[in-house]
């Protein structure tokens, strides 16, 4: 598989699949929707989380999508309490993780907007895709240099994940990339330094 | 260069418990204690310890991210990564509005709140956990 500088939509169904079949695998709830099959009402949805926050439970729903303008994968998500209310764009930001609120505040209207989903048409958070290659890049390069494949879909789900609640369970990591042959041998003689705070 | 005065300080083992939001940092470096040598982790006594409190971390730069000068490190393993992307981000004086990801098998990304020490059971081997560490600027 030739790591190109694009991400088409062959691969991103390739590792979609991959990723589906992880999913499957430990059951966290990932589905594959051609957009026939999603226009018709849905008995599981695509990974839905509950979290607790307060009193209150908060369903999540997640969609992972290809921009063909961007040729990146894009985060579809939309929240709501179990009433059936939609969650509004700030109480998505008070479950945004710390870690990641300074970064998004700075532009929060370009990162997270509200759109329109493709094929649903219903109102959905998006995470905004525009910077996505440049993130990815370094991860892939690195990758090239080692000559092994990566699921970007994992990686990159990975990454942007958390910022809006979705946390991958573990096991995709190891799943994503079997070899395990790649420690550096290099500083096993050193000694470590204590992880101290600044 | 400011990064070899760090075994000056010591790390306080009740943030280090419980880093799930940003840890308390200290701006100053003068902490004149000596480093302990009982927090320094050979990383080869027990393979498969759950009494070793602190597990050896191999952290290398992705990109074009500054390279640490000190790469291994003996963190305590209930560490969350989030309290490992603060620490670098100070040790590599980046602003705020940089982001830094932590991967394991150079491609996963873990959950912020996800602790090292599970991280090292599940993915170290030769007695250390291989980390990489990328700065982009993921959004916006």
């Amino acid at each position: 598989m030739e790591e190109d500088e694009f991400f088409g939509e062959e691969m991103f169904q390739h590792y979609c699949a991959e990723f589906i079949k992880h999913s499957q695998k430990i059951g966290d709830g990932w589905e594959w929707r051609t957009s026939k099959e999603a226009l018709e009402p849905p008995l599981d949805d695509f990974e839905v989380t509950e979290t607790t926050t307060a009193t209150e439970v908060i369903k999540y729903e997640y969609h992972v999508l290809y921009s063909c303008s961007y040729q990146v994968p894009v985060l579809y998500f939309r929240a709501s309490f179990l009433d059936g209310s939609p969650l509004a764009l700030k109480d998505i930001w008070e479950g945004v993780h710390e870690c990641y609120k300074t970064r998004l505040l700075h532009g929060p209207w370009d990162t997270i907007t509200q759109q329109e989903h493709p094929i649903l048409g219903q109102p959905f958070f998006v995470l905004h895709p525009c910077k996505t290659n440049e993130f990815m890049t370094p991860v892939l390069k690195n990758f090239q240099k080692i000559n092994r494949n990566v699921n970007y879909i994992t990686s990159w789900l990975s990454m942007v994940g958390p910022a809006v609640g979705l946390n991958l369970p573990l096991s995709y990591a190891r799943a994503a990339f079997q070899d395990e042959g790649n420690v550096d041998r290099q500083d096993s003689s050193v000694e470590p330094k204590n992880l101290e705070e600044l | 260069m400011a990064e070899e005065q760090e075994s000056a300080l010591q790390l306080s083992p009740s943030i280090a418990a419980e880093s799930e939001g940003p840890t308390e940092v200290s701006p100053e470096t003068a902490t004149p204690e000596p480093p302990s040598s009982a927090a320094v982790s050979p990383g080869t006594e027990e393979p498969a310890g759950d009494t070793k409190k602190k597990i050896d971390i191999l952290l290398k730069a992705v990109g074009d991210t500054p390279i640490m000068k000190t790469k291994k490190w003996a963190v305590e393993r209930t560490r969350t990564i989030q309290g490992l992307i603060d620490f670098i981000k100070k040790f590599l004086k980046l602003v705020a509005s940089e982001q830094l990801f932590i991967y394991v098998n150079q491609s996963f990304a873990p959950s912020p709140d996800q602790e090292v020490g599970t991280l090292y059971e599940c993915f170290g081997s030769d007695g250390k956990l291989v980390l990489h560490y990328c700065k982009s600027q993921a959004w916006g």
